[in-house]
């Protein structure tokens, strides 16, 4: 008997342990995900990538002035500055945006002859080379001076030292540094804001209609379960719709030419209906029907009940179905590469193509060499967007819990 | 002395039924237009998605310049072993066969890898665990609920497919950089965990109380009472939560699309090797916005969803027999 009893206890403490552990692994697979974005993406994470173009824009420049003296210089970079005296110039080595080592210029002289630098290849309309004056922040591709050739892998150190031994500079090639999300991160909040503005008044009316209007029977419940199966579809579905139903809808209408944020907008607040139904809805169910009867004892009618009385004290529902909603669009992608396309931009128009942060990390994922660093800047983004969604509709659920209508 | 006929003047009762009736119609109008959508997308894609089985397309040629091409074959289609036979824009020979079979073995494989862990995590938060513990899985499992695919694909490409080509040296397989057929099932199985987990969770904490107690009252140990009365009370439930994870595991698109390989032809059981999935057939070369090529998506998003459609329908019943069983 306290045989079986002491092998019962071993097999219990074997099933219990299993259990933790596998009841743990939720967590170290969270922690590994939030770890590796970090990792990889937190260097690159600034106020510069988030104001930033994507696109890289290469110029060639020369400078017509000689070399000076220009000692008094003003740096207050985290870098190692190497500094050229003679033409007010100084490098700092550091990483681009695709990981890869590479020569910034850091600092530029305030009398420095690349102040008034000229571009080689274009021209103003009257003829004259264009003005492009060095900026720090570019990066250097390769440069010639009257004695020698320079490349960025140089170094930042040889390349102040072999424009210090130069007498005149031929030409330097820089690039701006490109790989930046403002266009991603304002097609994003163009996103949010008219996905938001087309499905919480369609979402909200019908979960108004559902609770306070409609009568149970069996029409209703076929509508009703037609909005549920929305729940199920996949956004990739969601996508197709975009593409088969809004794209052309609005070509015909706006006259786009193919997808564009607007195209994303409907496509997104369908996705969001169903969520944003079904938390109004909750909220609606909760609220006692002595409050309503009281609306209508006082002479209120129908619609001053739903608008006064009803509405106010479904908001917190209303706005958990927001929050949840905010962090459905920054974080779709499936439904976004066919409602809208996936060719990132940096000026953003409504009635053209755009990608949004998830989809941009999708472009930059794609192709021969995924580009890590950036993918895991922007899902840092996104991640701690989603969480502070989700952080705030938990704080709201307490809230509402409480609440005394 | 006012009256009170002359502050509720019939006219204003009609302007308030006036009101009434208008905003009524708003609000059903609103509810029809939400319950419109399904048939929207049903209509929409299968009028895009019929059209390469009914019209012609136009292919370029350098030799014979603008060439007509001929509908894409059903039957061929629904089931045939290579994505496309021919080239590009110049063939119609698509096939959508292969990609089914893979589809329904990456989520038959992912379901298998998550359930016992979320059935376990479920039996976790809602019985085992401290209160302190069980409140933090709770929100570290809506967290994983709450991260969007493009971000479980960043991680799956970096991270897991890494630990399968580290796995593929011991065999002395070379992989395909790690897309692969494991790294599909892990990345989807972890997606699909919170999904089962927590409407596991639901079902495990609604078991009634007297079950519990009696299992206990006739000497069981706690463990014994989860696993042979909690869990079986809760089978239910768990069961409505995995046919959930198969549903979403089927739609997953751009998690699935970076890690499977996306093979062009053939079914794969080899875990190391490249797989290809409807969605990610659908989702990888996009490239122009017409055409065949274009077009064949949606045809394939027709197959989806009657894929997604006839395994729910399935499940639900095998469901419903084994509930039957039990009575």
């Amino acid at each position: 008997m306290i045989k079986t009893i002491k092998a019962r206890r071993r097999k219990d403490a074997i099933i219990r342990s299993t259990i933790y552990a596998l009841g743990s692994l939720g967590a170290i697979i969270l922690l590994s995900i939030i770890g590796y974005v970090f990792s990889n993406g937190a260097r690159l994470v600034s106020w510069d990538l988030i104001t930033g173009d994507f696109r890289t824009i290469n110029t060639d420049v020369y400078v017509t002035e000689g070399p000076g003296n220009f000692t008094d210089i003003n740096y207050n970079g985290d870098l190692e500055l190497f500094y050229s005296e003679r033409w007010g110039i100084g490098f700092v080595n550091t990483f681009n945006r695709a990981g890869n080592e590479a020569v910034e210029i850091g600092y530029v002289h305030p009398d420095s002859p690349f102040n008034t630098s000229l571009d080689r290849n274009n021209r103003d309309e009257e003829g004259n080379p264009r003005i492009i004056p060095i900026r720090a922040g570019t990066t250097v591709e390769k440069g010639f001076t009257t004695e020698t050739v320079f490349l960025g892998r140089f170094g930042a150190e040889r390349i102040a030292q072999i424009l210090n031994e130069g007498q005149g500079i031929r030409e330097i090639s820089i690039q701006t540094r490109g790989g930046g999300i403002r266009g991603s991160l304002i097609t994003t909040l163009y996103l949010i804001v008219m996905t938001l503005a087309l499905a919480i008044p369609i979402g909200v009316s019908t979960a108004i209609y559902f609770n306070e209007i409609a009568v149970q029977n069996r029409v209703t419940g076929i509508i009703r379960s037609m909005v549920d199966l929305l729940t199920g579809v996949p956004s990739i579905i969601y996508g197709l719709l975009g593409a088969a139903l809004f794209i052309p809808l609005l070509n015909n209408t706006v006259g786009t030419a193919g997808g564009s944020v607007l195209s994303g907008a409907l496509t997104l607040s369908v996705i969001l209906l169903p969520t944003i139904i079904r938390n109004t809805e909750e909220a609606l169910k909760v609220i006692p029907a002595e409050l309503r009867n009281g609306s209508f004892a006082l002479g209120a009618s129908k619609t001053q009940t739903i608008f006064k009385i009803v509405l106010p004290s479904s908001i917190p529902g209303i706005l958990t179905g927001v929050l949840l909603g905010i962090g459905r669009i920054i974080g779709e992608s499936a439904a976004l590469i066919f409602a809208v396309g996936a060719a990132i931009r940096d000026e953003v128009i409504l009635t053209e193509r755009s990608t949004s942060l998830a989809v941009q990390i999708w472009t930059v994922m794609g192709g021969e060499r995924p580009n890590f660093e950036l993918a895991s800047a922007i899902a840092i983004i996104i991640l701690g967007v989603v969480f502070i969604m989700n952080f705030l509709v938990k704080l709201l659920a307490k809230r509402l819990s409480k609440a005394i209508y | 002395m006012i009256s009170i006929r002359d502050v509720v003047t019939p006219q204003k009762i009609k302007r308030k039924n006036l009101i009434d009736a208008i905003m009524r119609n708003l609000f059903r109008a609103s509810a029809l237009l939400s319950a419109s959508f399904i048939v929207l997308i049903v209509i929409f894609i299968a009028f895009r998605g019929l059209s390469p089985f009914i019209r012609t397309y136009e292919g370029f040629n350098f030799q014979q310049g603008v060439v007509e091409l001929e509908p894409v074959n059903v039957l061929r289609f629904l089931t045939g072993n290579l994505w496309l036979d021919g080239t590009l824009g110049l063939s119609t020979a698509y096939a959508i066969g292969f990609a089914i079979i893979n589809t329904l073995i990456v989520v038959f494989f992912a379901i298998l890898l998550s359930v016992p862990v979320a059935v376990f995590t479920a039996l976790f938060i809602a019985k085992v665990a401290p209160p302190f513990l069980a409140e933090s899985m709770r929100t570290v499992v809506e967290l994983l609920a709450s991260i969007p695919s493009i971000i479980y694909g960043v991680f799956g490409l970096g991270v897991i497919t890494q630990f399968v080509v580290f796995v593929s040296g011991f065999f002395n397989y070379q992989t395909a950089a790690g897309l692969s057929l494991m790294s599909t099932v892990i990345v989807l199985s972890i997606m699909i965990l919170p999904t089962i987990t927590a409407i596991s969770e639901t079902s495990i904490r609604s078991v009634d109380k007297t079950m519990i107690d009696g299992s206990l009252a006739l000497g069981a140990s706690d463990i014994q009472t989860y696993m042979k009365v909690v869990l079986v009370a809760a089978k239910s439930g768990i069961f409505a939560g995995i046919i959930l994870g198969v549903g979403r595991a089927l739609g997953e698109a751009t998690a699935v699309a970076m890690v499977s390989g996306n093979r062009f032809s053939g079914v794969n059981l080899n875990p190391l090797g490249t797989t290809a999935t409807l969605t990610s057939r659908m989702l990888l070369g996009l490239k122009d916005t017409t055409g065949i090529d274009y077009d064949i998506r949606f045809s394939v998003g027709l197959v989806l969803i009657a894929v997604i459609l006839i395994t729910n329908v399935g499940l639900k019943y095998v469901m419903r027999k084994v509930g039957n069983l039990d009575d």
